[in-house]
Order: C-alpha cells, then sequence, then structure tokens
C-alpha cells in the first residue's frame, strides 16, 4: 500500500473516531495532544483501522508505537 | 414495517452515531444504570444509538469499573441517586476466570451464584428496577480436553453449572431477566468472540464486533418491558404452511407430513404450534376458496396445525391488507403487534404499502429456511411465562368465536345476556402478582396513565393495606375463562380516593366491566369514608380510545394540562349502570 494512501485513510479515521474532524495529518502526532485520545478511544482507534485495512495488530506492536507515523508505517507493512 | 433484520449491526457505524446523539423531544425515556467488571464505556454509545433506532432516549449511568457491590450495598450511592428503571449486569467471563485462579477452590459455581444472588436482593431492597442480568460465555481454554466436562471444578465446568443455576435463580426471583449472552457468542462462534488484546488494553467486554449483538439483546427485553410485544402471526398457506398450491392439488395433494418433501413445513407449523403454546395468537390470511383452505387441517393427517389452533380464518379474494384490517378488528389487537409470513413478495409489499406498522419480514427461498429465519428475528420477546400466556392464544380465539355469535344476534343487551359472564374482583394477591405486573406492561390501548408496574412494585402495593387498594378483576362466560384482564389501583389520600392505574384487556371492551367496576370502586369509597375520587388521563401514543373515558362514566374535569386530564367523581352523586355481569367470589 501507498504510504499517502495510508495516511490519508488514517487521517480520516482518527477525525471519526476522536469526532474532531478538524484534526490535521503529521507523523510526529501523539495521544497527549489529542484531547479526545484517551485509552479507550485508543482502542477504537486499533479496532476500526484493523476493520479498514484488513490487518491484526499484535499487543507488541501496538505498545511499540510512539506516534501516528509509526501507525501508518505499521500499516503500510502489515497492509502490503 | 420490514423486520429488524436490516439493521446495520457495525460496531464503528454506531459507537460513532452514539456519541453524537442528542435527546430527542417527545421519545420515551429509559433511565438505565450499566454495572460491569469489564469496561462500561464501550456499550454506552452503542446501546444509545440502538436505542434511538427504537424510538427511545436514554439516560445512561455508568457505575466506576469493577465496582459493583460497593455501590450496591451503599444505599446513598450514585446508582440509587440516579434511580434507574433498568439495571444491566454485564458480568465477564474474563473476570471470572480472574477469580477462579484467586479462588480458594470450593465449588465456584456455587460461590459465585450466591454472590451474584446478593447482588441482586441489595438491589431489590433499594429500587424497583428490573435487573438484566448477562450469563457467561464459555470460555475457551480446557486443562483435561474432553474430560474437563466431566471434572466439575474446571473452569470449564464450573461456567456451565453457574450459567444452569443463574437461569434457574432469576426465574425464581421477579424483576430478573437474563440476557443470553451465551447463546450470542455461541452463534457467532467462540473462536472470534474474546479479543484478549483488546482485555489487557482496557478491559474490553468482547470482540468488539459482536458488542451491537449483545447491546441488541438488552434492547429487545427493555423493549419488551415497555410494552412492546408481538402478539399474532397473520400466515398464508401456500408454500407458507404447505408446499404446493392447495386449489391445484387438493387437501391430500399439498406437501406436508414428517418425511420427505412436506417436511420443511411440518418443522415450520411445529415451530408456529410451539409459539401458539406460548401464547402467541396464530391467524391464517390466504387468498384461496373457503372451503379449500379450511379442508387440509380438518383431513390431511401429515397438519400439525388444526383448525382449532387458529383464531381467525380468512380465506378469499380481497387484498390482505383488508384481510388483515378484519382480523386486526375481530382479535381487537394492535397493527404493530401483528407478524405477516407470506412467501409471496408481491402480498408482502402490498401490506408494508397499505399496513406500515405490521412486521412483514421477509421470507427464505428455501422452506427448510423457514424456522432459522424467523426465529432469528427475535420477534417474540417475553420477560415473564405465566399459566395465563399458555391459554392465551384459545382465549382470543373464543372471543372471535363469540363476535361470530354477535354478528348473529342483533340485540347488544340480548347478546350480553347471552354470554352469561361472570366477573371476579380481588385485592392483588401473591400467587397473580406475575400476571397483573404483565398485564400493567402490555395494555397499550385501554390504559388511562400508561404507568407500567413491575412485580416488586405490585408487591409493594399489596401489602401496603392502608395506603392502597390495588384490585384485579377476572372474567369468564360460557364460551371459557377470559383470565385476569383488568387491573384498578386506588390510592388512600388524605382528601380522597385516586384512581392511580385503571386498565383493561381490549379483549373484553364493552361487556359492561368498566361500569361494573367503577361502581366496585364507588362501594369502596363509601366504605373508606371518601366523599372524592380523583382520577387522570394521561395522553399516550395509543390510548386515545379512553380520552374521554371518565367523562363517559360521569366523572367532572377539573384541569386540562396540553391533553392531561384530570377529573372528580362524588360517591353521593353516583348511580351504578345495570350490566350483564354477575359477580363470583
Amino acid at each position: 500500500m501507498e504510504i499517502d494512501v495510508a495516511q490519508a485513510k488514517f487521517t480520516g479515521i482518527m477525525r471519526e473516531v476522536f469526532n474532531r474532524p478538524d484534526l490535521q495529518y503529521s507523523a510526529d502526532l501523539t495521544a497527549a495532544e489529542v484531547d479526545e485520545w484517551d485509552s479507550l478511544s485508543h482502542v477504537d482507534l486499533i479496532v476500526a483501522v484493523e476493520s479498514e485495512f484488513k490487518i491484526r495488530l499484535s499487543t507488541g506492536e501496538v505498545r511499540g508505537l510512539k506516534n501516528v507515523g509509526q501507525f501508518v508505517a505499521l500499516i503500510v507493512k502489515k497492509a502490503k | 414495517m420490514i423486520a429488524k433484520e436490516t439493521i446495520d449491526l457495525s460496531y464503528r457505524r454506531l459507537s460513532g452515531k452514539g456519541r453524537r446523539l442528542e435527546l430527542e423531544a417527545g421519545w420515551p425515556i429509559q433511565r438505565i444504570a450499566l454495572l460491569s467488571d469489564a469496561a462500561s464505556q464501550q456499550f454506552g454509545p452503542v446501546l444509545r444509538a440502538l436505542f434511538h433506532e427504537n424510538g427511545v432516549n436514554v439516560e445512561l449511568y455508568e457505575g466506576a469499573f469493577d465496582g459493583i457491590e460497593l455501590e450496591a450495598l451503599n444505599p446513598e450511592s450514585s446508582l440509587y441517586r440516579f434511580k434507574p428503571d433498568v439495571i444491566v449486569l454485564a458480568l465477564s467471563t474474563q473476570a471470572l476466570r480472574g477469580k477462579y485462579f484467586n479462588d480458594s477452590r470450593g465449588d465456584f459455581a456455587d460461590e459465585n451464584l450466591k454472590r451474584i444472588q446478593d447482588l441482586w436482593k441489595s438491589l431489590r431492597n433499594r429500587t424497583s428496577a428490573q435487573i438484566l442480568q448477562f450469563n457467561y460465555v464459555m470460555p475457551y481454554e480446557r486443562v483435561f480436553g474432553n474430560f474437563d466436562v466431566q471434572a466439575s471444578q474446571t473452569l470449564y465446568a464450573s461456567v456451565g453449572r453457574l450459567n444452569l443455576a443463574l437461569a434457574k435463580a432469576a426465574a425464581e426471583m421477579s424483576s430478573v431477566n437474563i440476557v443470553d449472552v451465551e447463546m450470542i457468542s455461541s452463534e457467532v462462534g467462540r473462536a472470534t468472540w474474546f479479543d484478549d488484546r483488546l482485555w489487557n488494553m482496557t478491559k474490553a467486554f468482547c470482540n468488539l464486533e459482536y458488542l451491537p449483538l449483545v447491546c441488541q439483546a438488552v434492547v429487545d427485553l427493555v423493549s419488551t418491558l415497555m410494552g412492546r410485544i408481538r402478539k399474532c402471526v397473520v400466515l398464508d398457506l401456500d408454500n407458507t404452511l404447505w408446499g404446493g398450491v392447495i386449489g391445484d392439488l387438493g387437501h391430500l395433494g399439498v406437501d406436508i407430513g414428517a418425511h420427505g418433501d412436506g417436511e420443511p413445513f411440518f418443522h415450520f407449523q411445529s415451530y408456529l404450534l410451539e409459539l401458539k403454546r406460548r401464547g402467541i395468537i396464530l391467524a391464517v390470511c390466504s387468498k384461496n376458496e373457503m372451503e379449500n383452505a379450511v379442508r387440509p387441517f380438518e383431513d390431511n393427517p401429515g397438519m400439525v396445525l388444526r383448525r382449532s389452533d387458529i383464531a381467525v380464518f380468512v380465506a378469499n379474494w380481497d387484498n390482505k391488507a383488508d384481510n388483515i384490517r378484519t382480523i386486526r378488528e375481530r382479535l381487537n389487537i394492535g397493527l404493530d403487534s401483528m407478524v405477516f409470513l407470506d412467501d409471496n413478495p408481491f402480498e408482502r409489499n402490498l401490506v408494508r404499502e397499505l399496513l406500515p406498522e405490521v412486521i412483514v419480514p421477509e421470507m427464505p427461498e428455501d422452506a427448510a429456511d423457514y424456522v432459522r429465519y424467523v426465529s432469528s428475528l427475535r420477534l417474540f420477546e417475553t420477560t415473564s411465562f405465566s399459566a395465563e400466556d399458555a391459554q392465551r392464544a384459545d382465549q382470543y380465539k373464543n372471543e372471535a368465536d363469540r363476535l361470530e355469535l354477535r354478528a348473529a344476534i342483533t340485540d347488544v343487551s340480548e347478546y350480553l345476556r347471552s354470554l352469561e359472564m361472570r366477573i371476579r374482583v380481588s385485592r392483588f394477591d401473591a400467587e397473580n402478582l406475575v400476571r397483573i405486573a404483565q398485564l400493567t406492561q402490555r395494555s397499550n390501548q385501554f390504559n388511562l396513565t400508561t404507568e407500567r408496574l413491575n412485580e416488586d412494585q405490585c408487591r409493594v402495593l399489596m401489602e401496603d393495606v392502608n395506603g392502597w387498594t390495588p384490585l384485579y378483576a377476572s372474567l369468564s362466560d360460557r364460551f371459557g375463562d377470559h383470565g385476569l384482564i383488568s387491573v384498578v389501583v386506588l390510592q388512600h389520600k388524605r382528601e380522597s380516593l385516586r384512581i392511580s392505574h385503571w386498565l383493561m384487556s381490549c379483549r373484553v371492551l364493552s361487556r359492561g366491566v368498566e361500569e361494573f367496576l367503577l361502581a366496585k370502586v364507588v362501594d369502596i369509597a363509601r366504605e373508606l369514608g371518601f366523599g372524592r375520587i380523583g382520577a387522570e388521563y394521561i395522553p399516550s401514543a395509543k390510548n386515545g380510545m379512553v380520552r374521554d373515558f371518565y367523562a363517559r362514566m360521569g366523572f367532572e374535569e377539573i384541569a386540562n394540562e396540553t391533553g392531561r386530564t384530570t377529573w372528580y367523581l362524588e360517591p353521593a352523586k353516583f348511580v351504578a349502570r345495570p350490566t350483564f355481569l354477575k359477580e363470583w367470589r
């Protein structure tokens, strides 16, 4: 999968899950910078990403993520 | 209305929708408390969204994570301040597993049953809310393999026993119903039910994809408690109840019987007969000559359903919407309590178009799928079952027969006299509380205030001898027993005797029951020394038929606030109207 396609889709999912239509993509964005991004909505984000990209993320992969850029890179790698 | 199978149960859609919902003006509100030993936060939006799709606003209270006992035991807790209508106990297998590993290994199922029963008792002592108790999804791990079921102390065997014990305990305890989560999980499959990653991260109850199914089961039960129930199935004949066309093949030529080509229809008829035995009325609506249509019910030995199982039988060449209206009138039930099953898409669309309130499911191409499909629609939920339910379908049939007699006799008084009706009026008693509560939940049309009562609330009224006179009436006549058909609750206020509830089954309209009961109420007011009887009418979407009830009964109106009216009657001025009812005790 092309990285710009993944970025666009991921941004759409974040906007939907956090109910923040104004969110802009940035590779170094982290959960701490988005009020609506807590441990619960994080799970909704993962579930939405998994169903959108038809992939399954392991506990270790999820735990290792530091920012949005790494999340998108993981998606691109898993979705082939 | 097309049945609910068309609702999209995607978690992503529902949780997104649920987070953005506002309360809708004019919709009924349910106050639901969700107590869980898993994360409750993911349930909230999905429940809200599903209730919204059923036209219900939800005020939701989410208990603190794993704080169920603390909240239940503390009379001052925010749970009780919330005043819930319904308490959902969403207990998870994952949390139970945690307890199992820390347990002293006594009888694990027994200990947990007791823990949950204690919880029910403390909730019941402090609220009159209905309790919806999740049963447990069977765990996936085994330590003995096949032998797990025999080794009684394994987690697997313990959960199985606990589920059985919970069902039995709930049946014995009023106001507790089981949400059969185990059934839902086994339908979709245990292989994908649990998501241990999500449990580890946030204590998510299950694979979130399936959470809407669990929430839907809660919505089904709450809707039932709100009186939204289905009472009657209207059936087509050719290729619905048997294979082939009766007009061409004759009564012995159609496919019906325990073996061969008739077996799918035999299975379907058997399922319908089970529905009838639990109180669902069966009616027939067929485009056929009456003579042909009835014949298999009488003379084909392969048939399961007999003529006497069908409350109203309509076979002619008129359009089916008109015929369903006729059936509705004969049974005196709401169109929205009727389900129409027909293999013919033309007829289904016609009925959907002309009678949008009637539920008209699609039907599978293959008759072998009828039972599975109709059952999967979850149309026939209930929260109780009394001995009287089993009689109900027959009672409706008797009533339809009475109507035929009535058509033959033109003078109403003569007709009423010929029925030889007997009525019994009693204070609430323990044996009838289930049925009394049920009647308050099911009566929509003849219901002056539409305030539903559950069994516990009825018991409170029953026991408060100085504060209340709660009455029910049973009726019978020469065609059969109607059972318990009316509830009138009287509150002893300082100045007046107040009618807080007056409701009646529409099966017994225009028999003089209302007149008889009012005379009874007046007698009671006189005995207790009340100079005034107060009453109220609260309009609902369905009770327009009793808007002028108190006026007709001779009450004076004292207030009218946007349709909600208040009335009084002075016993001293009351003159009883004659009825044809004989009282028996």
